[in-house]
């Protein structure tokens, strides 16, 4: 069977939902079931008692066969997110952290030494580690050999809709890479995951796509079919593209040209 | 009836009733019956630790919980 491994997990669904943005909770749990994903983010925030309705593990955890992966969004340096990861591990119960480090609020770039460094010892800890990166196959090898579980190369900017503007380094990576690349951020369109799934990406993780979109849930479903189809037509193998035409039918034996 | 402590809940001042505990806390909140993560002055509370766990005078107390996120 054709299994996404992370770890010692294996995940039936290469699609992984995120649960930002969307315009309540009803919407977002009837999405993520729509979407069949076994992988969910989270973000870890400070209880308020004026919107106790916030709280997701309870609605999350009620879905059969959800794992929780939360996020250290709002970590700005190593320290914050190994923080955060530590106490995202304390109510998830779960060894999954997607490593999100991003100083600057204008355009989200993930920094990429307190991203290291955070891997390196969240890994060593026993993490499954799932860092946010940009598209950048140094990168991404150097957090393959601290342990990572996967890397997660950026698309495009994080709710830009941009799709795959970052192909080409993808290409290098997912070419390099002995653990799963999974495209994090940037799709805008089912088509656009597709894509990513062709090129070899193990899975692809979208939020906004979905969460923006005029009907989230069926537009989560759009995305697990064609994440699906992206998958089978990677192991099917694209045929070679020519720069010329190569001609389907007979060209010669035909009617009076004989 | 003594005199109420003050301890800082999430950035912000929150009285409390001397000998109260973490459970306490959470009950006045609002957040039992809910998965929360607590920390006093920087160190995680495990749920079976909360019912004994007093409040100190000036404990820096975060609750945090799961919230939508990419």
């Amino acid at each position: 069977m054709d299994v996404l491994q992370l770890g010692s997990y294996t995940f039936s669904s290469r699609l992984i939902l995120g649960t930002g943005k969307f315009s309540n909770s009803r919407v977002m749990l009837e999405a993520v079931r729509a979407s069949g994903a076994q992988l969910v983010t989270v973000a870890l925030r400070r209880f308020n008692r004026q919107q106790a309705e916030d709280d997701l593990f309870g609605p999350l955890s009620s879905i059969e066969g959800i794992t929780l992966m939360p996020n250290t969004s709002g970590a700005s340096t190593a320290k914050e997110a190994i923080r955060a990861a530590h106490i995202a591990r304390e109510l998830s119960g779960s060894a999954f952290i997607k490593v999100e480090i991003h100083p600057n609020p204008q355009h989200l770039m993930p920094d990429p030494i307190e991203t290291f460094e955070a891997a390196r010892i969240l890994a060593k800890e026993g993490f499954l580690v799932m860092p946010y990166i940009a598209a950048d196959p140094v990168l991404a090898k150097r957090l393959e050999e601290v342990g990572c579980a996967s890397v997660m190369p950026l698309g495009s900017a994080i709710g830009s809709g941009q799709g795959l503007a970052m192909s080409e380094m993808l290409n290098i990576i997912i070419r390099e890479s002995g653990i799963p690349v999974i495209v994090d951020a940037g799709l805008r369109s089912p088509s656009e995951a597709a894509h990513a799934m062709e090129m070899g990406c193990e899975a692809v993780l979208v939020n906004s796509a979905v969460a923006a979109a005029g009907n989230p849930p069926e537009m989560a479903e759009a995305f697990a079919e064609a994440v699906a189809a992206g998958r089978k037509a990677f192991r099917a193998g694209l045929m070679q593209k020519s720069g010329s035409a190569v001609a389907t039918s007979p060209l010669t034996s035909f009617l009076g040209t004989f | 009836m003594s005199q109420m402590i003050t301890i800082e809940l999430n950035g912000q001042q929150q009285p409390l009733p001397p000998g109260s505990t973490v459970n306490d806390l959470l009950a006045i909140v609002g957040s039992d019956g809910k998965s929360v993560a607590v920390l006093v002055n920087d160190r995680i509370i495990r749920p079976e630790s909360r019912a004994l766990h007093q409040l100190q005078e000036g404990n820096r107390v975060e609750l945090l919980i799961f919230a939508g996120g990419g």
